[in-house]
């Protein structure tokens, strides 16, 4: 009876210790807006996945040591449902009524531009993903009193992703064909970021020698076929399909069974899918990914990524590589916090964000923000043997010194 | 539920000693001509402008007031297309595109010549009605499903021309705007003033269409709904009032675009395309058009019902379709002839037990 006694007293020490412990902890809350649900939800699963995974890996190390305390990430995951009015209210939401000290998101353009215009003044720092921020990241919009100071763009600036990219895709393909590549047909969404992709993809095909024409078509197409026997007829050597992954998916087939081109590039379509839906084609097919593919990466990190990524029950989407745009960042965040020693001075976290570097998992060099808040690396191209689905290429392509001329940068 | 369609006096169901089987038929009748008190009217309209004006202090949070907010200016375009509808009968499946006229007019006026919030507005407004016009030209030789597919083709080639117009409609990125202009002492970055602007404007446009709807030029547009032949027969320029008709509702449409703009500070062409018509088309048919409050109960409808259900985009659209057919087979008149409905056969059964077989007291 007395040893029952003694135990339980151990044990209610235990719980007391461990109870003090948990009150110790400080909660630090991030918001995520993502598309959850509606026409995005490809892009915005990544997302909401690679946010779930980050912070839980940060916290089960022991949270993020900020002076004295210890904060440990409590996540506000709203879906926008693809819709711009309910992007507003999440992020009204998320920073007027639960205070969040940062928020992931969203995925596309119109949105994260919307959503800045709360973020900003709130002093709320934002990562967004869209390289098409671009267009507004300049030195006034970065200013300490600029409305974009508080923003920053996670992915590449798209003239050097489009000149790794262009680069990749004609190193793989021009052995594979019978004379080398001079004709390309830019195939692109006719939506924001298709103009301000294409724009800059054009620029870089033109800088490696290529006659290109561009045809877009409205999105939410799902007959491709009269744009694809248009194409047909301009005899592409390559047909380069931007950017929207799950309308790649869609046209894809169609241009196979209509034979437009020798050859093929699918944007926005991650290995891995093409093997989880077995798709074949008689011709070379490539695909690229920023920073490094699912499905192919013979990178270890990488490949350990992908099995937490999707351990932890994200979906495999046309574009889960997508998530790397994402979720190194939080590390960074954390260390930047820990660097300033506090959490309620975003003005320093954002000096330290830009004076610091962080060496994740999507790039072999340490990622860099530049002075318009974006970041350097490199792209991964890879190319599928003609008839099967899951014997890959890849080779990792860094980017272009300087835009291509007729490219403004941005 | 105050009317606006006083027209043809008592031609809906009336309370009158009703019986059982008369009571379905009373509550899914379309009275939008019964009058009601004008106490009714004004007690309904205190409670509603008092409820709407507490809103923000009811601490229900931000998201609730982002969401009110895009609700009310919503429902302001809604009240041009209410009248264009539900007074002169002409439907139109591209309002959002006219809406589209005047946030882009005023978008591009900042932009371009740098003016802001309240000096772009009636330019703006004004460009919407001209544009609401010169759509309608076609109403004056076509009608019915005929112009439904005029305003459809005008939304589609809308989005086309604002997404391939280079630097000067910002193509499919957009424009971008600053803050509404300041008053002395008032600050619209702030939330709550954001919605205060939008629900004065709101206010303007209920009692606009109040007055539309009592007016004697209300009553020619519901005579020319009725039947277009027989007034032009007596004497009235059908012609010069549906056009009429289409450039207030223009008015409407504009305003409302230049609150969405400032609202969002940021648009594109998507916004103002055909699936955004279509969700206006579909409030003000849920709403009922006929009634003051008709458009507004649309807006609310549309806007929270995925919030308060919590549903995703695809079941959303599986909600509206329900509630429209709902709507459409149960009440013709929209969700504001139910709460009519429901007040009459109320005040019906209470006047009849009141006394009298006649119900009244």
């Amino acid at each position: 009876m007395r040893q029952l006694g003694l135990g339980l007293a151990v044990v209610a020490a235990g719980l007391a210790m461990a109870l003090q412990t948990a009150r110790a902890d400080e909660e630090l809350p991030i918001g995520v807006i993502a598309a959850q649900s509606g026409s995005f939800v490809s892009a915005g699963n990544t997302i909401v996945g690679a946010a779930n995974l980050a912070a839980q890996q940060i916290n089960d190390a022991g949270g993020i040591k900020v002076g004295d305390k210890t904060y440990k990430i409590k996540l506000y995951i709203r879906d926008n449902r693809t819709d711009v009015n309910v992007t507003i209210a999440a992020a009204r939401e998320l920073v007027n009524d639960i205070g969040v000290k940062a928020i992931w998101g969203t995925e596309t353009h119109d949105f994260s531009v919307s959503m800045a215009k709360i973020t900003g003044p709130a002093k709320v720092l934002q990562f967004s993903g869209n390289s098409s921020l671009g267009a507004v990241l300049d030195d006034k919009a970065v200013a300490e009193d600029g409305w974009l100071h508080y923003t920053f763009q996670s992915e590449p600036q798209e003239w050097q992703r489009s000149g790794s990219t262009a680069k990749g895709v004609l190193s793989l393909l021009t052995p594979q064909l019978k004379s080398p590549p001079k004709h390309s047909v830019v195939f692109v969404g006719n939506d924001a970021t298709g103009q301000y992709l294409s724009s800059h993809y054009v620029k870089a095909l033109e800088a490696e020698g290529q006659k290109v024409d561009l045809v877009q078509y409205p999105p939410d197409t799902t007959d491709f076929s009269p744009l694809l026997t248009r194409i047909k007829g301009m005899k592409p050597d390559i047909v380069h399909f931007w950017y929207n992954g799950d309308s790649t998916l869609t046209a894809f087939p169609q241009a196979l069974k209509l034979g437009v081109a020798p050859s093929y590039f699918l944007f926005g379509v991650d290995p891995g899918i093409y093997q989880e839906r077995s798709l074949k084609a008689d011709v070379p097919v490539t695909m690229s990914c920023v920073p490094v593919c699912w499905g192919s990466s013979p990178y270890p990190e990488v490949k350990q990524y992908f099995d937490k990524y999707f351990g932890l029950g994200a979906a495999k989407g046309p574009q889960s590589s997508v998530s790397l745009l994402y979720y190194d960042y939080f590390f960074w965040y954390a260390k930047a916090l820990e660097k300033v020693g506090k959490i309620d001075d975003p003005d320093a976290v954002v000096a330290e964000l830009l004076k610091s570097d962080y060496k994740g998992v999507v790039s072999p060099v340490p990622l860099v923000f530049n002075k318009h808040h974006q970041v350097t690396f490199a792209t991964e191209v890879c190319m599928v043997e003609p008839n099967t689905s899951d014997k890959f290429k890849c080779a990792v392509e860094q980017p272009p010194a300087a835009p291509p001329p007729g490219d403004n940068g941005g | 539920m105050p009317m606006i369609d006083q027209s043809a006096g008592k031609t809906g169901g009336a309370p009158e000693g009703v019986r059982p089987r008369d009571r379905l038929a009373l509550l899914t009748a379309d009275n939008a001509a019964v009058p009601l008190p004008a106490g009714v009217q004004a007690i309904t309209a205190i409670l509603l402008a008092g409820l709407l004006i507490a809103l923000p202090w009811l601490g229900l949070g931000y998201r609730f007031l982002s969401i009110a907010i895009t609700t009310l200016y919503t429902a302001i375009g809604l009240y041009g297309l209410g009248l264009q509808f539900g007074q002169a009968g002409i439907m139109s499946v591209g309002h959002a595109a006219l809406m589209g006229v005047g946030a882009y007019a005023s978008a591009i006026l900042s932009v371009q010549l740098g003016l802001g919030f309240w000096t772009s507005l009636p330019f703006a407004m004004a460009l919407s009605a001209i544009v609401g016009g010169v759509i309608g030209l076609p109403t004056l030789r076509v009608g019915g499903q005929h112009y439904i597919i005029i305003t459809f083709c005008f939304c589609a080639l809308f989005v086309i021309v604002l997404t391939n117009g280079g630097t000067f409609t910002g193509s499919a990125t957009g424009l971008d705007v600053g803050s509404v202009t300041p008053l002395p002492g008032i600050n619209f970055d702030k939330l709550s003033n954001n919605y205060y602007l939008v629900l004065a404007a709101l206010f303007l446009a209920l009692a606009a269409t109040y007055l539309i709807g009592i007016s004697r030029y209300g009553r020619t547009l519901r005579a020319i709904r009725e039947n277009e032949q027989l007034a032009r027969s007596v004497g009235i320029n059908v012609d010069l009032h549906k056009l009429g008709v289409l450039m207030v509702s223009g008015l409407f449409a504009g305003l409302a675009g230049v609150l969405q703009l400032y609202y969002l500070r940021h648009i594109s062409p998507t916004l103002f395309g055909a699936f955004p018509s279509l969700y206006l088309a579909l409030m003000v048919m849920l709403g009922g058009a006929r009634y003051l409050y008709g458009p507004l109960i649309g807006a609310i409808i549309v806007n929270f019902l995925p919030e308060v259900l919590n549903l995703e985009p695809v079941d959303a659209r599986i909600a509206y379709g329900i509630c429209l057919l709902l709507v459409i087979l149960l009440l013709p008149g929209g969700v504001g002839a139910g709460i009519k409905n429901i007040y009459l056969a109320i005040r019906g059964g209470l006047e009849t037990q009141g006394g009298g077989s006649n119900g009244r007291a």
